[in-house]
């Protein structure tokens, strides 16, 4: 017989408790989303996507169990909790270091994060969202750059999440959630020369559709195309030898991701994602520790109306704010959820995002980004004798440990005697992190600061969170590029 | 009319669903079912962090009506659901232009291949064993001298159920397991190795372990390499991803997105004449293998690289029409999908591949990830080599090396294949999607980089 799925989710944790479970959670997730796909103008596919299924986490003997239906019947969910506390307490009992959860406040919170009246993802008439869509495509191909567009892609895919998180230390945690999101790959292709280079897409934002107008989406392909026609057609070497960067927002915002996000988790630290997703650099007796000039400061925050990642309450009930990690270039604060803070002797820092009903929480970044400071973007290009001012990245990746890195520029331009000069074609940052984050001098001013959306990947199997990374402008100062 | 039950099971999914679709008019379906049962065992610094188990069951729908495509995936399976979301496919399919790249699908009814070692019984109850043979996995490791093993084994059962307008039915039932250990004995001295395939008797995650441990001690004490040029010898792990790239990407959804460097390759020399690449559906043991494609049209052994020469394309109806050919029975929902990439093997012993190399600076790579490209159309990408790597000399390995990036074209990493081992390993990842059979791969002439510090 089927149930409703709240009854199966309080039913849970009383079987898990019989069961004798120390912690047992049971996460109902109801998913709707709705995705159209463009390709060269033509409509491939218009798709709706329903999922509803409850995962179901178990403590006990030291040891944890997960477990996930979709079936919504009493005999599934008793057979995922048996099998979640069973395999909790059976892996716990092999453990020699066992695995405990920190202590934390008990919420019981609702809360919505959701589009304007009209605008929601279920709202939104089909016809308006395919027409609003192709005429992106229309306007890639059609603006006049000297450059030919033969290859577009585009992608746009809605959604409302409504979550309801209950465990038997009394939390209870609901939410709806909607997410806007856009992804895309256009190339541009020099017709004399046949050079080419490609733009991929993604903005997202918590919301509806309302987020096309925030994003005044078709100024910005329109913009974006019209770069990549420049820079295929005007774009000369990038310079050599050791030079300044003068990085925007999005190349900031990357970087704050990837050289410092990654390494800030507290499974990482604890080499718990070591098969997969790695280690890290930093370790807990590094916090303290001075990692950046005192110029830099970089947060991460969920709590910051309206954008990718946000949540108020993370997915093992904790109330979530922002986490300081590096802090005037000091290593500060991990990204936790209450397995790797329990092992660490502290606090989750409420990073505990779980991505869909089947998956378990583990530590993730939110919004992360580079604390604006006070500096004009000219004054940061008036001081620079030989370098590049790099808008936006195309190609990058870093090491596991999140040690060395490499970014790509896209937009990209000479800077000389303090002047900004002509494009230049794909400059290249290949540097260690602690040189990164040491050789900022001069962070720009807060009306700079901007977001761009991500899908950040991790765990296994693979959970890709939306998050929001960004900052304002940064110069980097003396980057060795043979 | 709506017919309400109480529990719906595979068969009652696809009689409800059908006749919605049939109600509403859609000319043209594709309907299939997955019931499967996954388990997962986790570990990390020796010891089990976490056992999961998945049961799901959903629903993928892929209709037509006006040559305009729509698709349902649901994982919510009540009657109202079913129903609810098939009407809104109807007020979505009215919405949309028609697909003028959309060119019907396969014509049954069929009649399917059997492939060998597909399925095993043994590995439905897995669980115990699954716990000891970690645990034995594990302390190999440690026998060849990790300090910390972390790593993730999966096991699962799938039934899949295949109906389509065009009279294709189709079921399969499948077994597979994933194993990935990565042992270490410092912060940056690692090794890792993986083990998969469909049947419990091929499991051997001790060997695997074994391996791991003894890659993460030969790469102690090893210092940061050079920048320049190399020839690379590539374990193949690092093989499925890189070398492997260059078949998958014979995919003209990849091409016409420009998502390929393939475009107007077809019947051109792309790499040495020993080299021949297969999408093959049939292999026994195989991850990818499977009897029928997503529209039900029966798959097979497709030829994409025969002596080096870029021989076709894998596709769907669709996509063939479109190219005046024929489906290779490679339909996805979408767009065409491998099934098991296969390279034919060459016939050298790894200690030949470092012989053959003898006389040019030569790196070996045992793992690599974060794969990442400028250009997709050009082909121009990095990515990084992780756990050990080592420098060839004499044509024997001689000591290890840290922090460089392979950053080059991939017509140069095919094109530069300098020769084959003999000895295929079946590799599915992180960092490999596509199951794929390939050997150790010698590379002339690839560019290094390397951070600055």
């Amino acid at each position: 017989m089927t149930a409703e799925p709240i009854d199966l989710v309080e039913k849970a944790i009383e079987k898990g408790e019989k069961l004798g479970a120390q912690y047992i959670e049971a996460r109902l997730v109801d998913l709707k989303s709705n995705t159209s796909i463009l390709k060269s103008g033509v409509p491939e596919l218009g798709a709706i996507m329903r999922s509803k299924g409850i995962g179901i986490r178990v403590l006990k003997d030291g040891g944890v169990g997960f477990a996930s239906f979709n079936e919504m019947t009493k005999e599934e969910m008793n057979i995922a909790v048996t099998f979640a506390t069973k395999m909790a307490e059976a892996s716990g009992n092999m453990r020699t270091k066992k695995i405990s959860f920190s202590e934390e406040e008990i919420h019981i919170a609702t809360y919505q994060a959701i589009g304007q009246s009209g605008k929601r993802p279920l709202e939104l008439s089909p016809e308006e969202k395919i027409n609003r869509l192709i005429n992106l495509d229309k306007i890639a191909a059609e603006v006049e750059t000297g450059a030919i567009i033969p290859f577009r892609f585009f992608q746009m895919l809605d959604q409302t999440e409504k979550k309801l998180i209950i465990t038997n230390e009394g939390a209870r945690i609901e939410s709806e959630t909607d997410l806007l999101q856009l992804f895309g790959l256009i190339v541009a292709v020099n017709p004399t020369t046949g050079s080419k280079e490609q733009l991929m897409i993604q903005k997202g934002k918590a919301g509806g559709y309302e987020a096309l107008d925030f994003w005044k989406i078709e100024d910005y392909i329109e913009k974006q195309v019209r770069t990549l026609g420049k820079i295929v057609t005007e774009a000369k070497e990038a310079p050599k030898g050791t030079i300044d960067y003068v990085v925007g927002p999005n190349v900031i915002g990357i970087m704050c991701h990837e050289n410092q996000g990654h390494p800030s988790e507290g499974d990482r630290i604890l080499g718990r994602e070591g098969a997969q997703a790695g280690e890290s650099y930093l370790k807990q007796d590094m916090i303290g520790e001075k990692i950046g000039s005192d110029k830099v400061t970089i947060i991460d925050d969920p709590s910051l109306l309206g954008s990718y990642g946000y949540y108020q309450y993370d997915d093992e009930g904790i109330k979530a704010g922002p986490r300081y990690l590096l802090k005037e270039g000091i290593f500060q604060d991990m990204l936790h959820n209450r397995e790797s803070a329990a092992f660490m002797q502290t606090k989750s820092t409420a990073a505990a995002r779980a991505i869909g009903y089947n998956r378990e929480p583990i530590p993730r970044m939110a919004n992360t980004y580079l604390l604006p400071g006070d500096f004009e973007l000219e004054e940061l290009i008036e001081d620079v004798k030989l370098g590049v001012l790099m808008h936006n990245f195309t190609e990058w990746n870093i090491d596991d440990r999140r040690y060395q890195s490499k970014y790509v520029g896209l937009e990209a331009y000479l800077i000389e005697n303090g002047e900004v000069k002509h494009m230049v074609r794909r400059p290249v940052v290949e540097t260690t992190t602690p040189k990164l984050w040491g050789s900022v001098d001069a962070v720009a001013k807060k009306s700079l600061l901007e977001f761009d959306a991500a899908t950040c990947g991790k765990g296994d199997p693979m959970q890709g969170a939306p998050v929001y990374h960004g900052g304002s402008f940064m110069r980097i100062r003396n980057v060795e590029v043979r | 009319m709506r017919v309400m039950v109480d529990k719906l099971d595979t068969e009652n999914v696809m009689d409800l669903t059908i006749k919605k679709l049939q109600e509403l008019g859609f000319e043209d379906y594709i309907l299939q079912t997955e019931k499967s049962n996954k388990s997962q065992i986790r570990f990390a610094d020796n010891q089990i962090t976490i056992v999961k188990n998945w049961a799901s069951m959903n629903l993928g729908v892929f209709a037509v009506k006006n040559q305009k495509t729509v698709a349902v995936d649901l994982q919510d399976l009540t009657s109202e659901t079913i129903l609810s979301s098939i009407d809104s496919l109807d007020k979505l399919v009215s919405s949309l232009p028609p697909n003028q790249n959309y060119m019907g699908i396969s014509d049954g009814p069929f009649s399917y291949p059997s492939i060998d070692e597909l399925s095993d019984p043994d590995l439905i109850d897995f669980h115990e064993q699954a716990l000891d043979k970690v645990t034995a996995s594990i302390n190999a490791a440690q026998e060849e001298g990790a300090k910390r093993s972390a790593g993730v084994l999966y096991w699962d059962a799938t039934k899949v159920q295949l109906v389509s307008s065009r009279g294709a039915r189709a079921k399969a039932h499948s077994t597979k397991y994933e194993y990935t250990i990565r042992s270490f004995i410092d912060d940056t001295s690692s090794g890792a190795e993986i083990d998969v395939g469909r049947l419990s008797s091929r499991i051997d995650l001790e060997e695997a372990g074994r391996k791991a441990g003894k890659i993460a001690k030969m790469s102690v004490g090893g210092v940061n390499g050079s920048p320049g040029k190399y020839n690379v010898i590539l374990a193949p792990k690092v093989a499925g991803d890189i070398v492997a790239a260059t078949p998958v990407a014979a995919n003209p959804f990849s091409v016409e997105i420009g998502f390929s460097w393939l475009k107007d390759k077809i019947g051109e020399q792309i790499g040495p004449e020993f080299v021949s690449v297969y999408d093959d559906a049939l292999l026994p043991n195989g991850l990818g293998s499977r009897s029928f494609d997503d529209e039900g049209h029966p798959t097979g052994r497709n030829v994409l690289v025969e002596n080096g020469i870029l021989k076709g394309f894998i596709h769907n109806t669709s996509t063939a029409k479109k190219a005046g050919t024929v489906s290779t029975g490679n339909a996805g929902l979408v767009f065409p999908q491998n099934t098991n990439v296969f390279f034919e093997p060459g016939d050298h012993s790894f200690d030949e591949l470092m012989e053959i190399s003898k006389g040019k600076p030569t790196i070996y790579l045992t793992n690599n990830w974060y794969t990442r490209f400028t250009s997709y159309a050009d082909g121009i990408f990095s990515t990084i080599p992780r756990d050990g790597m080592f420098i060839i000399e004499n044509g024997e390995i001689s000591k290890p090396v840290r922090e460089l990036r392979v950053s080059d074209t991939m017509f140069n990493i095919f094109g530069n294949i300098k020769a084959l081992g003999k000895d295929l390993k079946q590799i599915k990842s992180w960092e490999v999607n596509t199951p794929t059979f390939i050997p150790a791969v010698l590379l002339e002439d690839i560019n290094i980089t390397a951070a600055t510090s």
